[in-house]
């Protein structure tokens, strides 16, 4: 049975959990044996912007753990096209290499994996 | 069929344990497996034995009689210390776990279902 996931990352990374549990769900069930992809969509893209400050919020910038992401065999990062265009980002602007790609794309990739975690 | 199913969201506010409940149901009766239900985040409250909505359902106890059943169902332990959600405060039939039961659930299902916002 395939064991691949795609957890999609659909939200701003502070103001609500989502952005926050969708990545301790990829490091948690990456441990597992599991093969994990990552789809940043929508909001979803601002959480691998670099130089995250969330100090004020009393929070941790969550941008720095998705590098740690390879040490648990996770390694394919996808962000939408549109999603970065709209916001004015660049792979340039993100904390680790990502695929880009169109909506077509995703569609084929969630097809592919069977499962998917939506966050 | 095998099915997984997550939930994300907490009790009243939202319909998705709700519409988990009832999908649960509708699956079983049509004779799929459920390979486990993992309560995430504010999910976690829905195992609240304490739940008492006066006239209303009671989602603590349709999950309990859903795990009296044989459905195994866990609420993420970590999510459950955030929230204060101790394990003498849960029905009986949901015990605590890890990401690892998640894990488990993904592998053992064919099919994945989450219910959040």
């Amino acid at each position: 049975m395939s064991n691949q996931v795609a957890v999609l990352m659909r939200k701003a990374p502070y103001g609500s959990v989502y952005t926050a549990e969708g990545f301790r769900t990829i490091m948690g069930i990456a441990v597992f044996e599991t093969d994990v992809s990552v789809i940043l969509v929508d909001d979803g893209v601002y959480a691998l912007v670099k130089g995250q400050n969330p100090a004020k919020l009393d929070m941790k910038p969550l941008g720095d753990g998705f590098p740690t992401l390879a040490e648990f065999g996770v390694k394919s990062f996808y962000a939408h096209d549109e999603a970065l265009a709209r916001r004015g980002l660049t792979v340039d602007d993100l904390v680790v290499p990502v695929q880009i790609v169109s909506s077509s794309q995703i569609a084929k990739i969630l097809e592919e994996s069977g499962k998917v975690l939506p966050f | 069929m095998k099915i997984g199913v997550m939930i994300l969201e907490g009790p009243y506010q939202h319909q998705a344990v709700d519409s988990a409940y009832h999908f649960v149901q509708a699956a079983l009766a049509r004779g799929h497996e459920i390979v486990g239900i993992f309560l995430y985040t504010d999910a976690v409250n829905n195992a609240n034995k304490f739940i008492n909505p006066p006239g209303e359902r009671n989602i603590s106890k349709q999950l309990d009689e859903l795990g009296a059943q044989g459905v195994e169902i866990v609420a993420c332990t970590a999510c459950s210390k955030f929230r204060g959600m101790r394990p003498d405060l849960k029905v009986e039939h949901v015990r605590l776990s890890g990401l690892g039961s998640l894990a488990d659930y993904l592998k053992a299902a064919d099919r994945f279902v989450t219910f959040g916002d």
